[in-house]
């Protein structure tokens, strides 16, 4: 019986399919969105390389180094520099081609080296794009407290080194003032490394749903506990908080089919064919999950293929969907049986779906929920145990507990559908009619 | 034996008593139609024989047993039809039936030819693919009707089957229904029509207010009236009280008085022409007498006061 009222849903699903495809694409579409807001895609899931114009007015040993340190090592991961001339520049900048343009001006080394005050590097942004030209700002800002800091402590040395920049010098003086220079450098080391104040994120593992980020203090840095996956996955930690929300509203939907059939009377007409309803409440719960589970997929397979998203554990996450599953349709059966009223129902899933996504930090990490939210509510929310572990499952080494958060969720699932049955009874025996 | 006995069935809603010690009974081969205006206790006396509502009081015996003492068998025995459309618009009038066939316990197979026969016995053939969505009222009716029909039921529950829908398709209806009967099945028919419980039912118990009023065959419901005919006497009433006129009230049973109109049916056997000689020596200026057969409508005004279409 079970097969047969299964087939008569989807088959009803299937002719009338709009509110399920809007169902699903609402999360894509608000995915790509703050992802393209982010910084848009890259074949590595990261942001991307940055790629902006270097003008070189100076033409000297200093802004050659400049020049050349941009694209070095760990630079070279993020940075794409393009050595050009100011107009060249502008007219790229004006084709949305780069995402800043970096100007080292005239006598810039001249005026560094001799001390002079109101020196600066110019800096042009792309107006037409967010994420990139605001961290070109930031880079552009590290390196200025870099050079002010070795100008202050270099200042006595200055002027040998110009005198070398313009060539008066010979090279046994060049390498006795990089040996002087080194020296200091040495003896600034042990107030430079180790740090006296770190900050790091807790291993999730270790903390199993709380995952907030604390300051320590210590004098050793800790190796960090997992291997972070560049920028990248700021489409995989929106999809993952997408998908616990949204699966809400595609668990609502399904389940307000319960309306309908008590609407319509038909599960009045199955009434009087069977005294027990709990097939056909069944029916609607496996119906439900079945519809999840295809919006899961679509979702996580759909959009990590959109976005580029390699699924680290992807047996252990589909898991943890199956039983968010379970949990959504027992939650959406509760509401229907507390609600038989299709449009007081719809107000309240509806706001109950979003309180659970938003408290349980779908929508907004968990760290930036009020504090009394964060530490006394979320943790016990299963949307909460949903999307940490997921996110974790995506972010962390293999030590998850993704099993105490599957079994958490099955048993929520388990006593919603007792509790649905039970309320489902008792309305039937009273004669509710919706 | 009957298919269907209902004993002293009761069912309130707080102070409201919906339904009040109702008892009748159905024999297979037999419509019984319970007659009443909307509110009268109609479906939710036909809620409580198919076991979608307990009663506060009473009994529902099927086929002879007791329905709450096993309501799967019961139901195995019945069918129902809700009075609202109880189908899936999305899918076929064939995929309703053979839906419905799968849920009252047949085949896969049993279920499709079952359906092919009741397509062709409702004239749905034609449009047995098209969703049940763009059929008109009459077609929605006749699915509606046929769902409840797959397993064959001894006993057939019909809540008001022909409500909303064209005289033409109402006609199709209950032509259908005559046919059920024929092949013996039992059926309790609810209508607020009196046309159709005239037309249609072997029996009738009119309903009001959560009692039955009155049961019967249609005859033994008109005799109650004082025979066959009835006389409408037009005259000036507006000042006339009919119980102070000579031994009037021994004479003739008044069924309605208005300024205007006097409702009356002759007592005993009488003959006609001296009941017309007798109202037209009555002390009041008499305008016309007409005789007419008595309706349902004329019994069910005696027994509460006011017209059932009101």
């Amino acid at each position: 019986m079970l097969r047969v009222l299964l087939a008569k849903d989807l088959r009803r699903a299937r002719r009338n399919p709009l509110p399920w495809l809007i169902n699903l694409l609402i999360p894509l579409v608000i995915t790509a969105l703050i992802g393209l807001v982010f910084g848009g895609k890259s074949n590595s899931g990261a942001l991307g390389r940055i790629r902006f114009a270097l003008v070189d007015e100076d033409q000297t040993i200093l802004s050659e180094f400049l020049r050349g340190s941009a694209n070095q090592r760990e630079g070279g991961k993020y940075l794409d520099p393009v050595i050009m001339e100011r107009e060249a520049a502008l007219r790229e900048i004006n084709d949305n081609k780069i995402s800043a343009v970096l100007i080292i001006p005239t006598n810039f080394t001249r005026s560094y080296l001799t001390g002079k005050s109101g020196i600066s590097l110019e800096l042009i942004k792309n107006p037409a794009q967010s994420v990139h030209p605001a961290v070109m700002e930031e880079l552009l800002g590290a390196l200025v407290t870099g050079l002010n800091a070795i100008a202050r402590n270099l200042q006595s040395e200055f002027p040998d080194w110009q005198e070398v920049i313009e060539g008066q010098r010979d090279y046994k003086e060049i390498s006795r003032l990089i040996e002087r220079a080194g020296d200091k450098l040495k003896q600034a080391e042990k107030f430079i490394n180790p740090p006296l104040v770190i900050y790091e994120k807790d291993a999730p593992g270790a903390r199993a749903g709380e995952g907030g980020a604390t300051n320590s203090v210590a004098g050793v840095a800790k190796p960090a506990a997992r291997k972070a996956s560049p920028a990248s996955e700021v489409f995989g930690y929106l999809l993952a908080g997408m998908a616990g929300m949204f699966l809400l509203f595609v668990a609502n939907n399904a389940m307000t089919d319960l309306h309908r059939e008590l609407r319509q009377r038909t599960l009045v007409r199955y009434h009087t064919l069977h005294e027990r309803l709990s097939p056909f409440i069944a029916s609607k719960v496996v119906f439900t999950v079945v519809v999840l589970l295809l919006s899961s997929a679509i979702l996580i397979i759909g959009g990590g293929w959109l976005f580029g998203i390699e699924w680290r554990q992807p047996l252990a996450f589909a898991a943890v969907c199956f039983a968010y599953a379970c949990f959504a349709a027992g939650l959406m059966a509760v509401l229907v049986a507390l609600v038989p009223d299709e449009r007081k129902a719809g107000a309240l899933n509806t706001i109950v779906s979003m309180g659970l996504g938003m408290a349980g930090g779908c929508m907004f990490p968990p760290q930036s929920l009020p504090a009394f939210l964060r530490d006394h509510v979320t943790p016990l929310l299963p949307t909460h145990w949903f999307v940490d572990t997921a996110r974790n499952l995506q972010y962390s080494g293999g030590d998850v507990a993704w099993p105490l958060a599957l079994g958490k969720l099955l048993v929520a699932s388990l006593l919603l559908l007792a509790l649905a049955a039970w309320l489902f009874r008792r309305q039937f025996r009273e004669g509710v009619r919706p | 034996m009957s298919l269907l006995r209902v004993q002293g069935l009761f069912k309130a809603f707080g102070p409201l008593r919906a339904v009040d010690s109702v008892s009748f009974e159905v024999r297979p081969g037999e419509i019984y139609g319970l007659l009443g205006p909307n509110g009268a206790g109609k479906t939710t006396s036909i809620s409580m024989i198919s076991g979608l509502l307990k009663p506060d009081a009473g009994e529902v015996f099927v086929a002879g047993h007791a329905f709450w003492s096993d309501p799967q068998r019961a139901k195995r025995i019945m069918g129902v039809v809700p009075q609202e459309l109880a189908i899936y618009e999305e899918l076929s009038g064939r995929e309703n039936l053979e839906f419905w066939g799968r849920m009252a316990g047949l085949s896969s197979s049993d279920a499709k030819s079952r359906a092919t026969e009741l397509l062709e016995a409702l004239t749905l053939t034609d449009r047995a693919k098209d969703a049940v969505k763009n059929y008109s009222g009459g077609m929605k009716r006749r699915i509606n009707l046929g769902c409840a029909l797959l397993h064959q039921p001894q006993l057939l529950l019909l809540d008001e089957p022909t409500v909303g829908i064209d005289p033409q398709a109402r006609q199709n209806i209950l032509e259908f229904i005559t046919k059920l009967r024929a092949s013996g099945t039992a059926i309790l028919y609810t209508t607020h029509y009196l046309e159709e419980a005239e037309a249609l039912c072997q029996r009738i118990g009119i309903i009001d207010h959560g009692r039955l009023l009155a049961e019967g065959t249609l005859k033994e419901l008109q005799d109650r009236l004082g025979g066959d005919r009835l006389f409408v006497l037009e005259a000036d009433l507006k000042d006339a009280s009919p119980d102070s006129w000579d031994g009037f009230s021994k004479r003739f049973r008044i069924l309605q008085k208005t300024e205007r109109q006097l409702v009356v049916g002759a007592i005993g056997q009488r003959d006609p022409s001296e009941c017309l000689k007798d109202l037209l020596g009555l002390p009041v200026r008499v305008e016309n007498v007409t005789l007419k057969r008595p309706s349902l409508n004329d019994v069910f005004l005696q027994l509460t006061g006011r017209e059932l279409r009101e």
